[in-house]
């Protein structure tokens, strides 16, 4: 123990001696520790704890999914669900639920609320019991008995201002009475993003079907069941499904998921792995540069070691105490690199909109917590090694006799130059790599900006609204409001425009709801194939407003009314698609499957897409109907304004309240604000790749400028004989500019397949980005030579300059 | 009794470009206990590198070498350690010493490498520190110290851990007269204190404090003598 300390005391010391090599390390490390810690506490937020149940690795939830029509989770239909509850032996019990908002009025200002339909035994399988009250009964679970509610924490703080004796209170949701049965605990809103629960009652038609996904369903796992075994057998219980129900079940695949996995989602935690990968990089090379650094300090210090070897020190205790020293750097660069993880979460939770995070499972548990604290020291003893040994042993293997011949001066060995060159190759390979997915992703996210200029969503403003089933029951009644809410908005003063529709692209946080439509006189599609498209039902001056330009027919009119012929616009892509070839106006089609009852609308018009998520690289199907043919709940109101749309907001409000006072209107945003918003993720993804590929960049320069420095200093002597030779500056410049730029050269070799098959799998995720971009594969390797250019430049430089009779002097 | 060292037909052989290029040929030679010997010869005998292999610091050579009778060319690395720690002391031309250590950290190296318990390594450190009369520098480090008082530092070193012998490279190259004949009056001491010593040096002065003298040329051990014996006038001597 006292030799370690030993060790630990004299490793200080070296450290203090060399300085700025210190500083440099530490910073180097600090910076690739920094970033790993923070995506560290990121991933273990997303990926090990993103929903806070105590029992959550026993929770497996089951949902469909159609892996050709990258549809990877779909809700289930409430028949399978009672499917899987009577013959799923696996698990103990099975809970189902579904989205619902709902409007809050009555005694406060009204309010729309994100509440989540659950059967009664939802809460007592995920292990969770009410703070104030009791969880639903199943006698609740009946049409007509459902009218209980439990509230969360937040929105019984918030609007019933923490009332201890809310518990058997009235409270209007929807305009119906509803019974405060309990209150949950501070932190819960499981699943993201509850602010309340009401009784899951499905009616005996909701129970049969098969073709309605919209039920969420959870499992938890039998003592003794693993997560394998129930998936095995409940992937036998859906071929079974599948078999016996083709019409509805055929092409869909079960999907079971750990809860985990679940809430996170697939595409948060790609990009979280993703970002994973890249701070591992950064890592690597913040390890190559320290390992050039202590190269160089170890070969300036061969003779120590030798006469160490000399009396008695064995290989082990040079390489324990060389270690030592890397480890106390790398230590030093995670005490520095914890501020910059803390710095780098504090960036990252204070730039996203509250109403974005809250749909992010484990989102409110990011923190440096201790496994933070113990990751980064673990980390940090794993990058003392590597940027240690590598140096240590070929250290610690140098020839005692000949250093100590070689009075006092480090042998310079060709493994050593070697290796060093490696380490810049591979830094610059992996700074490539990062710099080109950084690239790709920043393009992605500017495309997802650019796509959506065309209709100037700076002056547009957005605005949701649901109208509730108890006062707006019939078409008259919801058309009555809907013009009444257009005639009114129209009259604002300075406002250019108006439109309703079901929803603007990007809603819902770039999720799209696509629905089954049939084509009349066409064969019955195809089991296991989906005709699908998005329904928008509109009024018609929304073409204009989102300059969404006319292909072929007419635009709705004001004329497509409740009396006259049912109508439709649709989009140039649903076109393309399903009426390739031939010209579709005329043609009708309906909203739902063979069996709908919904009615036929002809097709009187062509408009071009609109792209409306930034999942989706292609252009969506599209199906535009008249509001006044069928005048929605839900709907979004779209005003064109002539500058700063929250200016207008207030007068949007005071209209609609003229004309319903107890109608919520949330989501209120400029339709940019939407458009970041819903692309917040990839901004953060792209802004966080940015970061990780200057700071990979700059270290990578480092790292040629460290090792270009030291070989000018190790060449001293021969740079003297060549230039008593009559080498000239501009031939010494060439040598070393050219041994650097080789080693650049092989780098960006390595890098650029790498980068490649990194790209191509990009370019398959992402809009607006193709595999063989010119700026990610011609501009960044050109830029990243050009740095290392420079980086080589200064040392040449140098070089240049020795006086070459000191230079031999000296040796 | 056995001799310390024994060596029969050691030879070291560098091998560039397909030739071989020997360093030492066919050396065979006994070195008692409690001789002081002599390496002498040109630059290029050999003489460091005989010395070296003697120290097993180089183990790339052919032939036999007894070390208080076991044989060194059959031991494996760690054992090879093992012997030089406990035996084998060291005192360099350059002195050697490690510059971001203090005197005292020094001397205490040899002895953690032994793991010789640090209370008894403070005490074995104070006692070379009193009897080389150097306690007022323990806490300097050797740049502050001039020549001399780094070498007596590097065979305060060599002489902690009461090696059997000490292998001493020029040890007095960089030293001038007076500080070099401190030295080795210290050798002589200690060599009287039963302390086998072999040198290598350029000095005839500094061979007449042994007592035989093996010249080295090319390789080759060319002679063997006994040395001189020490002039009451050091100057005759040089």
């Amino acid at each position: 123990m006292f030799a370690i300390l030993q060790d630990v005391r004299f490793g200080l010391r070296m450290l203090m001696k060399h300085r700025l090599a210190t500083l440099v390390s530490i910073v180097a490390l600090a910076l690739g520790i920094g970033a790993n810690t923070a995506m560290f506490s990121l991933a273990e937020a997303f990926l090990i704890h993103p929903v806070p149940l105590e029992n959550a690795d026993r929770i497996i939830a089951l949902v469909d999914s159609r892996p050709g029509q990258n549809i990877d989770m779909n809700a289930v239909a409430p028949a399978t669900y009672f499917d899987w509850k009577q013959q799923a032996h696996s698990f103990d019990q099975f809970a189902a639920y579904a989205w619902r908002e709902v409007n809050l009025t009555g005694d406060r200002e009204p309010q729309k609320v994100q509440t989540f339909q659950v059967s009664a035994n939802f809460f007592g399988m995920l292990g969770v019991q009410p703070e104030l009250g009791r969880a639903f009964l199943s006698e609740e679970e009946v049409p007509g008995k459902e009218q209980e509610i439990i509230l969360g924490h937040a929105l019984w703080e918030q609007r019933y201002a923490s009332d201890q004796h809310i518990v058997g209170k009235n409270i209007k949701v929807d305009g119906k009475a509803y019974t405060v049965v309990g209150v949950m605990a501070k932190g819960y809103d499981f699943p993201l993003p509850a602010e309340a629960w009401i009784p899951l009652a499905l009616d005996v038609k909701a129970n049969l079907s098969r073709n309605d996904r919209w039920l969420w369903v959870l499992g938890r796992l039998k003592p003794g069941a693993s997560y394998t075994q129930a998936a095995a057998e409940m992937q036998g219980i859906a071929q079974r499904q599948s078999e016996l129900y083709p019409d509805t079940n055929k092409g869909w695949q079960l999907r079971p998921m750990r809860l985990s996995d679940f809430a996170t989602g697939s595409l948060t935690r790609d990009y979280t792995l993703l970002l994973l990968g890249a701070v591992g990089f950064v890592l690597l090379i913040a390890c190559a540069d320290v390992a050039n650094v202590q190269f160089a300090r170890m070969t300036g210090r061969a003779n120590e070691f030798a006469v160490r070897r000399a009396l008695g020190g064995s290989r082990w205790r040079i390489l324990r105490q060389l270690l030592t020293e890397s480890i106390l750097l790398s230590l030093g660069g995670a005490a520095l690199g914890l501020l910059i993880a803390q710095w780098a979460l504090y960036l990252i939770l204070s730039h996203m909109p509250a109403d974005v995070a809250r749909f992010i499972a484990g989102w409110k548990t990011i923190s440096l917590d201790t496994n933070a604290f113990l990751f980064t020291l673990a980390i940090a003893f794993a990058s003392g090694i590597i940027s240690g040994i590598a140096p240590s042993l070929l250290t610690s293997r140098t020839s005692v006799s000949q250093s100590l011949q070689e009075s006092g001066r480090g042998s310079v060995s060709r493994a050593r130059g070697r290796l060093r060159g490696a380490l810049v190759v591979a830094e610059i390979s992996l700074a490539l790599v990062l710099l080109v997915g950084a690239g790709l992703l920043v393009k992605n996210f500017r495309g997802l900006l650019n796509v959506n200029e065309s209709y100037a969503p700076q002056t547009l403003l957005t605005i949701n609204l649901m109208l509730h089933d108890t006062q707006y029951t019939t078409s008259a009644q919801r058309l009555a409001f809907h013009e009444q809410v257009v005639q009114r908005l129209s009259a604002v003063p300075g406002a250019q425009g108006v439109a309703l529709v079901t929803h603007v692209p990007y809603s819902d946080g770039g999720g799209v709801n696509m629905d089954v439509f049939s084509i009349e006189g066409r064969p019955r599609v195809k089991r296991g194939e989906l005709q699908s498209a998005i329904i928008e039902t509109t009024t018609p001056s929304y073409f204009k407003i989102m300059n969404i330009a006319l292909r072929s027919g007419r635009a709705l009119t004001d004329t497509d009314g409740a009396d006259s012929m049912p109508t439709t616009v649709i989009s140039a892509s649903l076109a393309n698609r399903y009426f390739p070839g031939e010209n579709p106006l005329g043609k009708r089609i309906r909203v739902g499957g063979e069996d709908s009852t919904r009615p036929w609308m002809t097709i009187v018009g062509v408009v071009n897409d609109v792209h409306y998520s930034w999942i989706n690289k292609e252009d969506l199907p599209t199906i535009y109907g008249s509001f006044r043919q069928a005048p929605p709940y839900y709907t979004t109101i779209v005003l064109r304004t002539p500058g700063n749309p929250l200016q207008f907001v207030s007068a949007v409000r005071s209209q609609v309240a003229a004309i319903d006072p107890n109608l919520p209107l949330y989501n209120i945003k400029p339709m940019d604000r939407l458009i970041t918003d819903s692309i917040i993720g990839i901004a953060y993804v792209a802004a966080m790749m940015a970061v990780l590929g200057v700071i990979a960049l700059v270290l990578a320069s480092v790292g040629v400028f460290g090792v270009m420095s030291y070989s000018v200093s190790e060449r001293a002597h021969e740079i003297g004989i060549r230039m008593s030779l009559g080498a000239q500056t501009k031939d010494i410049l060439r040598m070393v500019l050219r041994s650097g730029m080789t080693l650049t050269v092989l780098g960006l070799g390595i890098g650029l397949p790498i980068a490649f098959a990194l790209a191509r799998a990009l370019a398959a995720l992402l809009f607006g980005v193709e595999a063989a971009d010119p700026f990610s594969f011609i501009g960044l390797p050109l830029l990243l030579a050009g740095v290392a250019a420079l980086a080589c430049y200064l040392p040449a430089r140098r070089a240049a300059r020795l006086d070459p009779l000191k230079a031999l002097r000296y040796e | 009794m056995e001799p310390l060292i024994q060596m029969r037909n050691l030879e070291k052989v560098f091998e560039a470009g397909g030739s071989k290029f020997f360093v030492l040929r066919r050396i065979t030679l006994d070195i008692q206990r409690g001789e002081f010997v002599t390496f002498m010869g040109p630059s290029g005998a050999g003489k460091s590198t005989l010395l070296s292999i003697i120290g097993m610091l180089d183990s790339a050579w052919n032939g036999e070498y007894y070390f208080l009778d076991q044989p060194v060319h059959k031991l494996n690395v760690k054992k090879r350690n093992e012997l030089h720690k406990a035996n084998i002391g060291f005192v360099f031309q350059s002195y050697h010493l490690i510059d971001n250590l203090t005197v005292f950290e020094n001397l205490e190296i040899p002895l953690s490498y032994k793991n010789v318990p640090h209370k008894e390594r403070v005490s074995l450190v104070c006692d070379i520190l009193d009897r080389f009369n150097i306690v007022g520098k323990k806490d300097l480090f050797p740049n502050q110290l001039s020549g001399g008082q780094q070498q007596l530092v590097g065979v305060a070193r060599a002489v902690i851990q009461n090696p059997k012998l000490i292998l001493a490279d020029e040890p007095t190259g960089n030293l001038h007269s007076a500080q070099g004949e401190e030295i080795m009056q210290l050798f002589k001491r200690l060599n009287e204190g039963g302390t086998t010593i072999i040198q290598v040096t350029h000095s005839e002065r500094n061979a007449t404090f042994g007592n035989r003298i093996i010249q080295l040329k090319d390789g080759w051990v060319v002679s063997e003598e006994k040395a001189a014996t020490l002039s009451a006038n050091p100057q005759a001597n040089l």
